[in-house]
């Protein structure tokens, strides 16, 4: 049963430890939070907190010790592996930080990849939006390389046209900057604003940069598995000053 | 202090699990060599009666075919270690970079795969020696042998455990030939050969390979040519002949095997997971061909001799003068050659598909990232199974065709050589029997090779195999 919500991504009670070497890590402590659909979200927080964890339990990625997952809606939880896969293929897309591309697939091969996967025929609107991504993030003569003749910003455009291709429901990306230089972070920060703004994307951001998170609508901080901060549009240097806060606190 | 001459084992190969290989081919080379060389001793013992030359007739045999097996082993090694090597390029540039020099670290492997063999070629000799003496003492107590002191060891185990194990220093110093191309910077990112090298060595290559097998085919002709007239310089021709063009095909391998593989690989669909998995069957076409050629040489071997007397009693048989007891007494004579001859080869092919088997294995492992990325973009578990599957198809096929055509020229070309004038001259010796064997050992191989891998590609989830460094 779909529930109403404005939560692209809604986490409710959601409990999620690893056993490791006979000691339980508690990664996320009964953590609800829910991702509101068109909106640019930046999930912060200090190495060890929680937040990559958050967001491979809310993209179906690993199950949750306990509590619901809701994606568009629809509980996602007790899915099984394939059921997951192929709502992966239709509803979400993924940056990484690196290693993003099948090396032996061509740029526009790993772009259609997920439609392939889905046995979904390319239509006139998806072509126009997929050419559109490509010449908007000035990729038109790489399209045909292989990703080791592409530079690290260009891999990381690719990624992006790939998860942007199919709209899906909600876009993650883990520190999809880690691996650039200044510019081309900005360039690919500004890339994930646009979708947002333009084209209404939803876009949730795992990343510990200041920089990154300040092109974010929205800034939440986890701690310890658990919600510790919730706060609109920031500066780098407010966010930089919530996080040294934190760690003062801790 | 003296500075410490070796650099820690694990850190040039990783755990020695990773020599597993070479150390299994070394095991079944030796244990194969030890049987040969025991049977030839006993049955040496037997003949001493009639002067001792069943003995001597029995020695050369088994060395040649000794020498073949380690042929195999040999190319079998060299893509063991390759492999090994290819997925540690970071790990070495590394060392590199800290100031290991090339040619140290390259004296590193050789010594650590010749002392994996060693221990695989005593465990394999020792194997081979108690499974003879066992099937001796068997044989006495059955009255199919007569009893008496046979020797329980020969003065030829230690060379051949000292061969199989020089055999292996060689494959490893050929198969870590890419140590000497790393260059520190690697352990930033990938290496990449230049262009120019890699063509000029191709067209020299295309020149070499071409000429061989032309030549090749040529002199096989001749000895067809020598057999119909009766010349006993036939069979050696076409020994010359088969020789030249195995190795202008060995030569030439790289060039036209990785398009075999792709060309079969074509026929098993164009889903995203085929089209992945053909991409990845010749991804490195030097690695493609190591872990084929081996295959289709052991194949090769099978089918050639399978092929040969297949055609001698297709001629043989043609004569109308046989008596049906005769020509009851051929038939019988053949097919008991054929399972022994077979038999002896086909540890060769054996050799080859542990090969095989372990290259895919690890290719497999080294791709752990690029698993979960598939995973996490929407592959299920059965279509990344189906994919390694295809993978083995693609390149077991390719290799066993390769193998099956070549043999059976080669084993008809010899037959013709040998009795070519007391039949119709050329006969086309198709093995039915071997080549469905051959064909089902395939299926077994590519089913039994991909099972592992695929089973634990699958069972890391999609989070952990991103993080797999």
């Amino acid at each position: 049963m779909p529930i109403l919500t404005d939560d692209v991504v809604l986490l409710e009670d959601v409990t999620k430890s690893f056993d490791t070497a006979g000691a339980p890590v508690l990664a996320l402590d009964r953590l609800t939070v829910g991702l509101r659909r068109g909106e640019f979200t930046a999930v912060m927080g200090p190495s060890g907190s929680g937040k990559s964890t958050l967001m491979n339990v809310a993209a179906g990625l690993d199950e949750p010790t306990s509590g619901r997952v809701y994606l568009a809606g629809r509980p996602i939880t007790g899915l099984s592996d394939d059921q997951l896969t192929a709502l992966r293929r239709t509803s979400i897309g993924f940056v990484f930080q690196a290693f993003n591309l099948v090396p032996t697939l061509t740029a526009i091969e790993n772009v259609l990849l997920p439609f392939q996967l889905a046995g979904r025929r390319l239509n006139f609107e998806d072509r126009a939006w997929i050419d559109h991504l490509v010449t908007a993030l000035g990729l038109g003569a790489r399209i045909d390389h292989r990703p080791a003749a592409l530079s690290g910003g260009q891999q990381q455009r690719v990624a992006i046209v790939r998860a942007l291709a199919s709209r899906p429901q909600v876009v993650f990306a883990d520190e999809p900057t880690g691996n650039l230089d200044s510019r081309t972070s900005r360039e690919v920060l500004a890339l994930l604003r646009t979708a947002v703004a333009e084209y209404g994307q939803s876009v949730v951001m795992v990343t510990h940069d200041p920089v990154a998170a300040s092109y974010a609508d929205r800034v939440v901080l986890v701690v310890d598995g658990r919600l510790a901060g919730d706060h609109g549009r920031c500066s780098a240097q407010e966010i930089s000053t919530l996080l040294v806060d934190l760690e003062a606190r801790a | 202090m003296r500075a410490p001459s070796q650099i820690p084992p694990r850190l040039v190969l990783g755990s020695w699990r990773e020599l597993g290989t070479v150390g299994v081919v070394a095991a079944l080379a030796s244990a194969y060599a030890a049987v040969l060389i025991m049977v030839a001793a006993v049955a040496g013992r037997l003949s001493d009666a009639d002067d001792g030359a069943l003995g001597v007739m029995l020695g050369v045999v088994a060395t040649v075919f000794i020498l073949i097996a380690l042929y195999v082993s040999g190319v079998v090694m060299t893509n063991a270690v390759a492999t090994v090597l290819a997925g540690r390029v970071r790990a070495l540039a590394l060392l590199r970079l800290l100031g290991a020099d090339a040619r140290r670290l390259r004296t590193q492997i050789v010594r650590q795969a010749g002392m994996v063999a060693l221990v695989g070629a005593v465990s394999g000799t020792v194997l081979g020696v108690v499974a003879v003496l066992v099937g001796r003492v068997i044989m006495v107590a059955h009255g199919t042998i007569p009893g008496g002191s046979y020797p329980l060891v020969s003065s030829w185990l230690l060379p051949s455990i000292g061969a199989v194990v020089a055999v292996t220093a060689v494959a490893a110093a050929d198969g870590s030939r890419s140590v000497l191309t790393v260059s520190p910077a690697d352990a930033l990112r990938g290496p990449q050969p230049s262009r120019d090298a890699v063509r000029r060595l191709t067209r020299r290559r295309v020149g070499v390979a071409g000429f061989l097998v032309v030549t090749g085919i040529l002199v096989l002709g001749m000895a067809v040519e020598a057999g119909s007239d009766g010349s006993a310089a036939g069979f050696l021709l076409a020994f010359v002949g088969g020789a030249v063009c195995t190795t202008g095909i060995l030569v030439g391998a790289q060039l036209f095997l990785p398009a075999c593989v792709a060309a079969v690989g074509r026929l098993l669909g164009h889903g995203p997971a085929t089209v992945i998995a053909r991409r990845n069957a010749v991804k490195d076409p030097k690695r493609t061909t190591r872990s084929t050629i081996g295959l289709a040489v052991g194949v090769g071997l099978v089918v050639t001799f399978a092929s040969g007397l297949d055609a001698l009693r297709r001629q043989v048989l043609e004569q109308d003068d046989l008596t049906a007891r005769q020509r009851a007494l051929s038939i019988q004579i053949f097919n008991l050659t054929e399972v022994v001859l077979v038999a002896i080869v086909v540890v060769s092919a054996v050799i080859a598909a542990v090969g095989f088997a372990s290259t895919l294995s690890l290719t497999v492992l080294q791709r752990t990232r690029e698993i979960g990325l598939l995973r996490v973009l929407g592959l299920t578990r059965r279509q990344i199974r189906g994919m390694i599957t295809r993978e083995a198809v693609a390149m077991s096929a390719a290799a066993i065709l390769l193998g099956a055509v070549v043999g059976i020229g080669y084993g008809s070309a010899a037959a013709a050589s040998l009795v070519g004038a007391v039949g119709s001259g050329f006969a086309l010796g198709v093995p039915r029997f071997v080549l469905v064997l051959v064909a089902v050992a395939g299926v077994v191989l590519v089913i039994v090779s991909a099972h592992a891998p695929a089973r634990r590609a699958v069972a890391v989830t999609p989070v952990e195999a991103l993080r797999f460094e």
